[in-house]
């Protein structure tokens, strides 16, 4: 068997912003899909708010999603058929919130498209559709927030707005976030770096910038 | 998840498929309307004998018979006052053109029907000239079909013969309210009156007359009191007599058993193309899925669950089953609103179809339930696809229970079955049914598997490029090509196969009599006559005539105990009362005729008492073994017989067969006709048979050949009905290919981009697909030939004990016509992939 990940040991305190860093193949997708639920572990455990996932019923998994964690991907991940107004709506009505029409409208203000809510996504630019991304993550209010090098497909001013955009909605909401990058500069903006390679955690830096083994 | 919200996502994730609505619209639609049409064709016509049951009996109750009515009977209906009674009389006969120049006249076989008073009492009986019936039919007059005239080269006015005395022809009969048009017939119709009938004399000869007593209660009396009419005149018919007692209430059961008997049959076939449209829903719903496996993940990702995701797309499956099965029900209402206008001039009076409610309803349900039973397959793998997609394509899929599988199939054979229960109303039909299908299924699919991986395995360095192109594009896996296959070729296997079941039924009826065989019957033939008969016949050349004495008794008792008896105990069982209530023939022979096999017992072994060999299968209906005593009334004269020989009978070879035959010199003074076979010299039929209505004109001339041609005729209309059903299940294989075609256009798109990016014209990527969709249809067809021969031949050789001979002109039509259908379908659902630029495309990935 293929060992992605090898004996990692990560903690990510609430309201922390964790940066992860590392070359193709070091693992980052993988750490970040263990800790979504959305893979598990052959080995180990997954700790969310202290308590153990990995053994988890698909559908309870889906449940922790739905309620705790959201999430930011490089490929934005909109459903092409779906409104980008729609786009944002789902995961709140998947929670059955009686607010969220006025929710929606109001995230579609924030992420400065209150205009184009009605656009499908193939009618967007690349940085709108990460913009509809972000306000869809955001829309449950989720403790958790997972990013996939949420501007790897961005050119660098349209992926500066994003980075802008995503610090200032977690900001405002307090949400702990761990973003997967290869750009030392967007990483520079966490409280904390990880540096993976080959599936290990080579080093990790702390905003002041002294590195810690 | 709110019901509401849950409609909404159900309607905004319809969006993305509706291109696919198409074809799975197509796909069970073809089916939903062959069941309506067949459902409602039959729920019209039972409907329609239902609201013109009066008009269809002529009466409101009906006494027949094939014997004089029981004196009981008749005191009865003679104490009931107010009650009109008209006395029926049909039989068959020969009616010749009165003889001109010393020329015997032409003859023809007619079926003949005098009336004893008013007729009809309900319904039309249209005349020409439009007048009342006994206002034309005096004991000089007769009514005859106009194609009787025609054949006889005769006109209203002229006269004819009639057994023994001439009639003249006073207008013709266009229709009868209470004979169907559509039934199988000896001949045209003769109205004549009693009084005619007693001039011709044939009453006296006739050995087949039906008798019939239509009566008519005073208006307004209810319903009820012809029910207890019907009752008490049931109750009066002796038990060891045959009499059927009929009210318009009971609306003509046996027709209506036919109907419901043909219904049965052609909901079977109907069923068969919804179900190929089943696979194509299967493939649709698959191809749809694989299509969104992408947003399936990220659904899961937001935090949906399985079981919800499962939820969304079962719901979308039930709404477009239920959009092609609505689709399908207004085409099948349509079709069964316009067979009955097209045929009007064929179809009888009461075939009117009207929109039937429970049909339409009954094909959308099982519309839909095909739609979600052959869904459930690529439904159930939604459970699979791993959420982690979101981040990487090719992660694994989730594992998913063995048992999941398993179950699936089972819902699915379920399903079938269950459907077949329903189309057939009957459980073992059903299963058989459902049994056969699957077994078809499953031998196709093996097939087509099997050769497009032998496709892949061919040399193709031979080949042109576009021909090394199309190979590949069979054999690649994951094709698709499988399903279109099964269901192209079950479609080919129904139509052909019907086809050749048909004409080998009709070869047969049509092959020329084995040389052993006669081509002719005589019937009610004097004894005194047989003489003149048998010369006549060798005169004009007949051969092989053979004639035996017919004597015709009642069955009275069965080892002393009466039939009454023994009848009314085993009421219950028609067969059984048939055999022991009927008019017996017997005839007395020294040796049995070729064919016959004595398989128990000793044929005339037994010297103390007079014997009786009867037919095996026959004595065992009588219940009946050797040495049980049979008692007869021979026309007055009690007879007992010691049963001391059982035959077998080779019933196929036209011969004169009896179920009874008696030791010769115990019936030789009984009251008798004679019966004779002859071989008829070919071309001569016509005139033999009018020198015999000369000479003889109670001896009744039936031909084979005749009466073959006739059932043929029947079998052709009720054929071309089937196959035109059966063409359902192929429109339904060519939907499926399309829409597996279809399924595949992303994919097919980047082919074409690519092939043309390396430089291939679009008339050489026409030909690329042109070999690949014709390869499919070779192989479906040629699967599908074989099957269709396969079934063919086990229907006619195991079920029909019909010969089977192989012509290979049909296989290679079919053949032909399937690659010809599969290539056009093929290209035609290709074009969007033509058309578009390749830079387009390229620029996607």
């Amino acid at each position: 068997m293929l060992t992605i990940l090898d004996r990692i040991d990560l903690a990510v305190d609430p309201g922390e912003f964790v940066a992860i860093l590392g070359p193709s193949g070091s693992g980052k997708s993988t750490l970040l899909g263990l800790m979504a639920g959305l893979d598990r572990p052959t080995e180990g455990q997954v700790l969310v708010e202290g308590a153990p996932i990995q053994d988890l019923s698909e559908d309870a998994l889906a449940l922790l999603r739905r309620k705790a964690i959201g999430f930011v991907f490089q490929s934005f991940q909109l459903l092409e058929n779906l409104t980008a107004r729609e786009n944002i709506l789902l995961p709140l009505e998947l929670l059955d919130d009686p607010e969220a029409e006025r929710r929606t409208d109001a995230l579609l203000g924030e992420v400065g498209l209150a205009a184009r809510g009605h656009h499908y996504p193939a009618q967007l630019s690349g940085g709108e559709q990460q913009r509809v991304a972000l306000a869809r993550a955001f829309a449950p209010r989720p403790r958790i927030l997972l990013a996939d090098e949420p501007t790897g497909n961005l050119d660098t001013a349209t992926g500066a707005v994003i980075l802008d955009l995503l610090s200032r909605l977690r900001r405002e909401s307090g949400t702990t976030l761990v973003l997967v990058t290869h750009d030392p500069s967007v990483a520079a903006l966490a409280d904390r770096s990880v540096h993976l390679r080959d599936g290990r955690v080579d080093r990790e830096e702390t905003a002041a910038g002294a590195g810690r083994r | 998840m709110r019901p509401s919200r849950f409609f909404r996502l159900l309607r905004r994730e319809s969006r993305g498929s509706r291109g696919r609505l198409v074809f799975f619209a197509a796909c069970l639609a073809v089916g939903v309307a062959a069941v309506v049409a067949v459902a409602t064709l039959s729920a019209g016509l039972d409907r329609g004998i239902r609201t013109e049951a009066r008009q269809l009996l002529a009466a409101d109750l009906r006494i027949e018979g094939h014997s004089q009515i029981p004196q009981a009977v008749e005191d009865l209906l003679a104490a009931i006052p107010g009650v009109e009674r008209t006395d029926v009389r049909e039989m068959a006969s020969v009616v010749a053109a009165v003889r001109a120049g010393g020329e015997p006249g032409r003859s023809h076989l007619v079926e003949l029907k005098a009336v004893g008073g008013r007729y009809p009492y309900y319904g039309t009986l249209r005349l020409e000239p439009d007048r009342p019936l006994d206002r034309l039919l005096d004991p000089e007059g007769a009514v005859v079909g106009p194609e009787l005239l025609a054949r006889l080269g005769l006109k209203t006015g002229d006269e004819v013969r009639i057994g023994a005395a001439t009639f003249r022809v006073r207008g013709t009969v266009l229709s009868e309210p209470d004979r169907l048009n559509v039934s199988f017939t000896l001949g045209p119709r003769v109205l004549l009156s009693m009084k005619g009938l007693e001039r011709s004399g044939l009453e006296a000869f006739g050995s087949r007359i039906e008798r019939r007593v239509l009566l008519k209660l005073p208006d307004g009396r209810p319903p009820a009191e012809i029910d207890a009419l019907a009752t008490r005149l049931r109750a009066a018919v002796p038990a060891n007599r045959r009499f059927e007692v009929e009210t318009f209430r009971d609306a003509r059961p046996e027709l209506r058993e036919g109907i419901r008997r043909a219904a049965s049959f052609l909901n079977l076939v109907a069923l068969l193309s919804l179900l190929v449209g089943g696979i194509g829903v299967a493939q649709t719903v698959r191809a749809w899925i694989a299509g969104r496996l992408d947003a399936i993940a990220v659904l899961k990702c937001l935090g949906m669950r399985p079981r919800e995701v499962l939820a969304l797309y079962l719901g979308q499956t039930v709404l477009l089953g239920l959009a092609g099965s609505l689709c399908g029900a207004m085409l099948g209402v349509a079709i069964a609103l316009a067979v009955p206008l097209a045929l009007r001039d064929t179809l009888p009076s009461f075939a009117l179809s009207t929109f039937e409610p429970l049909a339409a309803a009954r094909g959308i349900g099982l519309g839909v339930s095909v739609a979600v039973v052959f869904s459930l397959p690529p439904l159930v793998g939604l459970r699979r696809v791993p959420p982690s997609r979101v981040l990487r394509r090719d992660a694994d899929a989730l594992s998913g229970g063995r048992w999941v599988g398993v179950l699936v199939a089972a819902v699915v054979l379920l399903g079938i079955f269950l459907t077949a229960w329903v189309q057939s109303g009957r459980a073992v039909l059903g299963a058989g049914f459902a049994a056969g299908i699957v077994a078809a299924a499953g031998a196709l699919a093996l097939a087509a598997a099997g050769l497009s991986r032998a496709v892949g395995h061919l040399p193709r360095r031979f080949a042109r490029v576009w021909i090394r192109h199309g190979l590949s594009a069979v054999a690649r896996p994951g094709a698709g090509t499988i399903g279109a296959i099964v269901a192209l070729g079950l479609g080919v296997l129904v139509v052909l196969g019907l086809w050749l079941v048909q004409q080998g039924l009709g070869e047969r009826l049509r092959a020329d009599l084995p040389s052993a065989s006669p081509t002719a019957f005589l019937i009610d033939i004097k004894p005194d006559q047989w003489l003149g008969v048998s010369k006549l016949l060798a005169e004009q050349g007949a051969t092989r005539i053979e004639s035996v004495p017919v004597v015709t008794a009642r069955l009275t008792a069965v080892d002393g105990r009466p039939v009454e008896r023994i009848a009314a105990a085993g009421s219950d069982d028609r067969r059984h009362r048939w055999v022991l209530t009927r008019e017996q023939r017997l005839t007395y022979l020294e040796k049995l005729p070729p064919g016959n096999v004595v398989v128990e017992g000793k044929l005339w072994s037994d010297p103390t008492s007079p014997e009786i060999s009867i037919e095996r299968d026959f004595a065992r209906d009588l219940g009946v073994s050797i040495g049980s005593t049979l008692t007869f009334d021979v026309q007055g004269v009690p007879l007992r017989l010691r049963v001391t020989s059982l035959r077998t009978v080779e019933w196929k070879t036209f011969g004169i067969n009896f179920f009874l035959i008696v030791e010769p010199g115990v019936l030789e003074r009984a009251p008798q006709m004679r019966v004779a076979t002859a071989r008829l010299p070919a071309g001569r039929e016509q005139a033999i048979q009018d020198r015999l209505a000369a000479a003889f004109p109670n001896v009744m001339l039936l031909r084979i050949r005749e009466i073959l041609e006739k059932i043929g005729a029947i079998l052709d209309r009720i054929g071309l009905g089937i196959r035109l059903l059966g063409g359902f299940t192929v429109a339904a294989g060519i939907a499926i290919l399309a829409g597996a075609i279809s399924a595949g256009s992303a994919r097919r798109g980047r082919e074409v981009a690519l092939l043309k990016t390396l430089g291939m014209t679009r008339r050489g990527v026409v030909l690329v697909f042109s070999v690949e969709y014709a390869l499919i249809g070779l192989v479906a067809g040629a699967i599908g030939a074989t099957g269709g021969g396969v079934l063919a031949w086990a229907v006619l050789t195991r079920g029909m004990d019909t010969p089977w001979s192989f012509h290979p002109a049909p296989y290679a039509v079919a053949l032909a016509a399937t690659v010809a259908l599969s290539v056009l379908a093929g290209v035609a659902a290709s074009a969007g992939a033509l058309s578009r630029r390749p830079i387009d495309v390229l620029r996607m990935e």
